[in-house]
């Protein structure tokens, strides 16, 4: 039986500022319908290897492919393969939460957007503000409202920053729900995390970096 | 930790793992601190003030002998620029005095009239942006709980923006009134009259202020900003004899006016600061926190002279201040549903067409005011202002690079069409703009027909393209190697900021000043248009590179592997 490309493979990421190493020798395979937690304290670089995954930050070594595609930032075919919710995500100042998603939703060429941002805007509970302007949302809204542009489109690959910040508990239970969900569905996720419910209830790996080594890494078929 | 986080740690495959997890700390014994129950003393607010401006005096590291030393390349430069103005002026003076047609005694009297008007326009809307009475967050969070009088404390923030408002209109109407050859007693007067009258203004709206009123503010601002732009139409029509010039034959009386207004500037100014005084108490800290933090951001944007950020400041407070809007459907798919969006917000948004069609009075005024050679210059650069706002869009996508990340296009495609909707109005703009090239007035241009319009069609294109080069400036990088300057170590990026989008519409403008055919301007612009696209982004021509070599390799091998890529689903 051929072997299944994984979704996202990193090889021997090396990433420094200056002097300061970040990370260095990181590898990582995830395949469809699996979802990595990386954890660990604060700086250890969760943050740097997302931005390095999504092209954000160029790496000094290494490789990232997604599907067996070379990632740069702005490759279309990356762009359309891959959901993130990292913390440069800007809205427009002039737009509505409502006409966000439905921007989204029709740039990817979803069939009927205005069903799909209905539906999305239901269970992220923001109907009540979709007319509201993005500087006027209380920052868990603004959470919320970021991770609804990433449900609202195609993906193969969700990469996810600390995606439980400002939410509420109840709203960490319905992410750590949407998550299972997406990740039945076939969807593969990186996420950094220090809410170790969510990790609990997502992961089915945990990869604990400090600093510039990686200290545990494991796996685990359960669900 | 978790028990299954806990788990999945201690199934760990990989071999370079050796070293154990060390076990949690317990959770280790903490005291906490609690203040006195004791009643608290009496708070002097002048002694607290005193104390944060000990503090930051404080922090300071060199004395003001050793800024001025540091400093001689700034005090040289304002000695060599103080001598040019006035060089300019007694120029001025001299060549306007040999005017003594009836048109340029009318223009000398309107001229400061629409320069006195634009400072009252210009206070009232500082005013409203700022507060004008305001208080930084510390002092907000530190002084405004305390049991202090809030009155006492703010005096010196009332009459601050009062001076200074003041002052500026003095010097300004004073250039302008000596610039277009006024006397010298007529030029104190009038300085005098635009001083007192911005400083009356400027008290009046913070004795709205204290009454958590804006719309008057906001009403006079329309007031005097219609009456600025009419005088100065004015103005123009007389000096290119669109309008006879015996229609303000009265205007000799104007001095007569001025000292009038000046009076009554000095009873609005003083009743309105007692006004303003007594309801200092009233105002609330949030409204005067949140001018405070304006300039706060605004200072921190100006260091960095990052003027896009200076900018977004104030389009998100705009924002802020909205909250809500009434959302329509988009329409389209794909990237006509960016363009179509940029549409919608030209009826969503409708006051940036009042600066556009501004803008549309300045080619004609170079027409009259008989500025053949410069005016595609000063008309693109007055284009080039008003299409800031409508380019909106192609702020948020290149400013970060998260909102564009999630649309499926190349970086080209999506700035080209955050393009689409602006470079319609420049065409537009341009259409209407061509009689003015063509040359309308007496003494204006004297071009062809086709060639005025070309020169239009270069003017709107530079215009265009100063304003995008404008807007998609990223924020100065401290990390980069630093320029030596007289000033210190300064990043490049800094120093370009100051000339940004101005330098495009001077390179497209050039040909035509200078003489040369048209087409070498459209020439430049298609240069500009191909590098302001990003059409030669090295990640996306890298991402090209190495989709061919995959599909090279899948011709190659033929039936063999092929890569399989995995649709996205929903």
């Amino acid at each position: 039986m051929a072997k299944r490309t994984p979704v996202l493979k990193v090889t021997a990421l090396k990433k420094a500022f200056g002097p300061v190493v970040i990370v260095d020798g990181f590898n990582l395979e995830i395949g469809a319908g699996e979802a990595v937690a990386l954890t660990g304290r604060n700086g250890a670089g969760k943050s740097t290897v997302l931005r390095c995954v999504v092209g954000a930050e160029r790496p000094d070594e290494g490789t990232v492919t997604v599907n067996g595609i070379a990632v740069a930032e702005t490759d279309p075919e990356i762009r359309r393969q891959v959901a993130t919710v990292i913390d440069d995500l800007d809205f427009f100042p002039d737009l509505s939460v409502v006409e966000h998603l439905d921007l989204l939703a029709r740039a990817h060429g979803i069939a009927d957007p205005e069903a799909a941002v209905d539906e999305v805007l239901h269970e992220v509970q923001l109907v009540p503000q979709s007319g509201q302007l993005p500087a006027t949302l209380s920052s868990g809204q603004r959470r919320r409202l970021a991770l609804a542009t990433a449900f609202v489109r195609p993906r193969s690959l969700l990469i996810l920053d600390e995606p439980e910040q400002r939410l509420d508990a109840e709203g960490v239970a319905w992410l750590a729900d949407r998550l299972k969900a997406e990740r039945a569905r076939g969807l593969a996720i990186l996420m950094a995390s220090h809410e170790p419910a969510l990790v609990d209830a997502v992961a089915t790996r945990v990869v604990r970096l400090a600093g510039t080594e990686l200290v545990a890494a494991g796996t685990d078929d359960a669900e | 930790m978790s028990k299954k986080s806990r788990k999945l740690i201690r199934s760990a495959t990989i071999e370079d793992v050796a070293e154990p997890l060390a076990a949690p700390d317990p959770a280790p014994e903490r005291e906490f601190y609690f203040i006195p129950d004791a009643e608290p003393q009496a708070v002097d607010e002048r002694e607290l003030h005193d104390q944060i401006k000990l503090w930051r005096h404080g922090r300071a590291t060199r004395t003001i002998g050793e800024v001025i030393r540091d400093g001689y390349v700034a005090l040289f430069t304002v000695v060599v620029l103080g001598a040019m103005v006035v060089n300019v002026v007694m120029h001025a003076q001299t060549g306007a005095a040999a005017c003594t047609t009836e048109a340029c005694g009318i223009a000398r009297l309107m001229m400061p009239s629409a320069f006195v008007l634009a400072c009252f326009a210009l206070t009232l809307s500082v005013a409203r942006l700022f507060g004008p009475v305001l208080a930084s967050a510390a002092e907000g969070f530190w002084l405004m709980d305390a049991p202090i009088s809030r009155r006492r404390l703010l005096r010196a923030r009332l009459v601050l923006p009062v001076v200074i408002a003041g002052v500026v209109s003095v010097v300004l109407t004073a250039l302008i009134s000596a610039l277009v050859g006024m006397e010298i007693p007529q030029v104190v007067l009038w300085a005098l009259t635009a001083g007192l009258g911005s400083a009356a203004l400027m008290a009046w709206s913070a004795a709205e202020q204290g009454l958590e009123r804006t719309r008057r503010v906001r009403t006079a601002l329309w007031v005097f900003g219609t009456a600025t732009l009419a005088v100065f139409l004015f103005v123009v029509s007389i000096t290119a004899g669109w309008v006879s010039a015996g229609v303000a034959s009265g205007i000799g009386a104007a001095s007569v006016v001025v000292v009038v207004l000046a009076v009554a500037a000095i009873a609005l100014l003083v009743t309105n600061l007692v006004l303003a005084g007594r309801r200092l108490e009233q105002i609330r800290r949030a409204r005067l926190i949140s001018g405070g933090s304006l300039v706060s951001g605004m200072q921190g944007a100006m260091f960095a002279l990052d003027f896009g950020l200076i900018r977004d400041i104030l389009v998100e407070r705009e924002a802020a201040a909205r909250g809500h809007v009434r959302p329509t459907r988009g329409r389209g798919l794909g990237i006509w549903a960016l363009v179509w969006r940029d549409a919608e917000r030209l009826k969503r948004y409708p006051k940036p067409w009042i600066a556009l069609g501004a803008s549309l009075v300045v080619p004609y005024a170079a027409d009259a005011l008989r500025l053949v050679v410069l005016s595609p210059l000063v008309s693109a650069l007055g284009l080039f202002v008003a299409l800031v706002p409508f380019l909106g869009s192609l702020r948020v996508l290149t400013r970060t690079g998260g909102l564009a990340r999630a649309l499926p296009f190349k970086t080209s495609t999506i700035r080209s069409a955050a393009m689409v909707v602006p470079a319609v109005l420049a065409l537009l703009w341009a259409g209407a703009a061509t009689p003015a090239f063509i040359g309308i007035a007496e003494a204006g241009a004297d071009r062809a027909p086709v060639e005025g319009a070309i020169t239009a069609l270069v003017a709107g294109v530079a215009g265009l393209f100063g304003a995008v080069r404008w807007v998609t400036a990223k924020r100065v990088d401290f990390g980069v190697p630093m320029m030596a300057t007289e000033s210190g170590a300064m990043p490049p990026t800094l120093l370009f900021n100051l000339f940004r989008g101005f330098d495009v519409v001077a390179l497209i403008t050039a040909p035509i000043i200078l003489g040369a055919p048209a087409t070498w301007s459209l020439g430049i612009a298609g240069v500009v248009f191909v590098l302001l696209r990003g059409t030669f982004n090295m990640d996306e021509l890298k991402a090209e590179q190495e989709s061919m070599q995959r599909q090279q390799t899948a011709q190659k091998t033929g039936q063999g592997e092929k890569i399989k890529i995995v649709r996205p689903t929903r």
